[in-house]
């Protein structure tokens, strides 16, 4: 960070190698579409380009770029759910049909697997906040703690929200859809 | 033993989640062995986590190179960077006009002298690049009602984006009542009502073919202006019904466009 608010522009590639497979994981625990996720995180770095030159330097990066991410991929879904496109490529059958064409990618083969689409379908039934908080918690294994910092949320509300979320997907995954 | 368990209930949830440990942990355990409800709650939560845990997401690779990613990022930063600069275009012609409106009122006869005169027999002839860059008349009124109805058409975008986003809210308030957290969006829409009144009053003729959407959409805000922050689902769904039954938002996006030119 210290070298890109240099203006070092060689310095954006070791952060993203850094940083980018579990920006890439939030953003697609949310958003279950691999082009969204990949724009989410492509969106994230540039932010982070624009806010170097305000870096203190002091603090780690890390946190402030899941926080970014969770953000953007909120931002992402809601324009996503006003255009009714939300999820769409994930949904039983659909997504097979728009996969088939992409060619060969590390994480295609997996997505359209039962688990992908089943946990798919119970997360898309959570409120925005409870979907953060649970991607937070089980694709980055954060603390309640570094959740509340990572939404700038209380710890109350991180716990709150974990355990209305884990009811209404055990609510969802018993009901066999959303 | 009722009020451990409702004491306890979340705290079984976590303890699913694997956060709870120490004292905490022996305590609801301790719990679990005397409440079956909560023990078969327990159980389907736990099984809700291992489901989480063999998501294939959690072990998903983006696919693209690192140094891919930089570059087309740092494409990205270059292209806003040369945008970024340029504010919009009525932007650049707000100070030019307020300017040309201040001489106006200082020394009317001053803009004469720059208005095309009719031909003169010893009149000095002004050469072809400069006479494009007087203004006339028409071309003020022009730069007028652009800017008139690029500021209609930006206040219907923010207006109708505030109304997607109290249309379209799932954040729930995390009260038992299931209220839904509307966010920003009461504030914003009484701050959009004031620059309404700069809107019309300006606009004038120039916006007067949007006059319809603009009071439709100051009757959704206003409906929005009135709710608090945290709001009953059922006043929601009514902004929402409401907003559907007007077609707002696809009037709004038409003559936003059409505004705009």
């Amino acid at each position: 960070m210290a070298r890109l608010a240099a203006g070092d522009r060689d310095a954006m590639a070791p952060l993203v190698e850094r940083h980018q497979t579990r920006l890439y994981r939030i953003a697609l625990g949310y958003l279950r579409e691999r082009e969204d996720a990949l724009d989410v995180v492509q969106e994230a770095f540039v932010k982070v380009f624009q806010a170097a030159p305000r870096w203190d330097g002091s603090a780690d990066a890390g946190p402030w770029l899941s926080r970014v991410a969770v953000n953007l991929s909120i931002d992402r879904w809601r324009r996503n759910k006003r255009r009714g496109q939300t999820f769409a490529p994930l949904v039983e059958g659909d997504h097979l049909e728009v996969l088939k064409d992409r060619g060969p990618a590390p994480d295609r083969g997996l997505l359209h697997r039962d688990t992908g689409g089943t946990v798919a379908r119970a997360l898309r039934a959570l409120p925005e906040r409870q979907r953060a908080v649970v991607v937070l918690r089980h694709y980055q294994e954060l603390s309640l703690e570094e959740i509340a910092a990572t939404l700038g949320i209380s710890l109350g509300t991180v716990k709150s929200s974990l355990h209305r979320a884990l009811h209404r997907m055990r609510e969802t995954l018993a009901g066999g859809g959303a | 033993m009722i009020f451990a368990h409702r004491r306890l209930r979340r705290r079984v949830s976590l303890l699913a989640a694997g956060l709870v440990s120490g004292r905490d942990e022996a305590e609801v355990r301790a719990h679990l062995e005397t409440c079956a409800r909560c023990r078969a709650e327990h159980e389907e939560l736990r099984a809700v986590v291992a489901t989480l845990a063999s998501d294939p997401v959690r072990t998903a690779e983006p696919g693209i190179a690192a140094s891919v990613l930089a570059a087309r990022v740092l494409h990205d930063v270059d292209r806003l960077g040369a945008l970024s600069p340029r504010p919009r275009r009525f932007l650049v012609a707000l100070p030019a006009l307020a300017a040309l409106v201040a001489v106006a009122l200082v020394a009317p006869g001053l803009l004469d002298r720059f208005r095309p005169q009719p031909p003169q027999a010893a009149r000095v002839t002004i050469p072809k690049a400069e006479a494009s860059q007087l203004l006339s008349e028409d071309a003020l009124a022009r730069i007028e009602r652009n800017v008139a109805r690029e500021q209609a058409a930006r206040y219907l975008n923010e207006a109708g984006d505030v109304l997607v986003a109290v249309a379209a809210t799932g954040v729930d308030c995390d009260r038992a009542d299931g209220s839904l957290d509307v966010g920003a969006a009461p504030e914003r829409s009484r701050e959009l009502l004031e620059k309404r009144r700069l809107v019309v009053d300006a606009g004038g003729e120039a916006v007067a073919s949007a006059q319809s959407v603009l009071d439709d959409v100051e009757l959704a805000l206003r409906q929005v202006a009135e709710l608090p922050s945290c709001v009953k689902r059922r006043d929601v769904e009514v902004v929402q019904k409401d907003v559907e039954a007007r077609q707002l938002l696809m009037r709004i996006r038409l003559m936003s466009r059409e505004l705009e030119g």
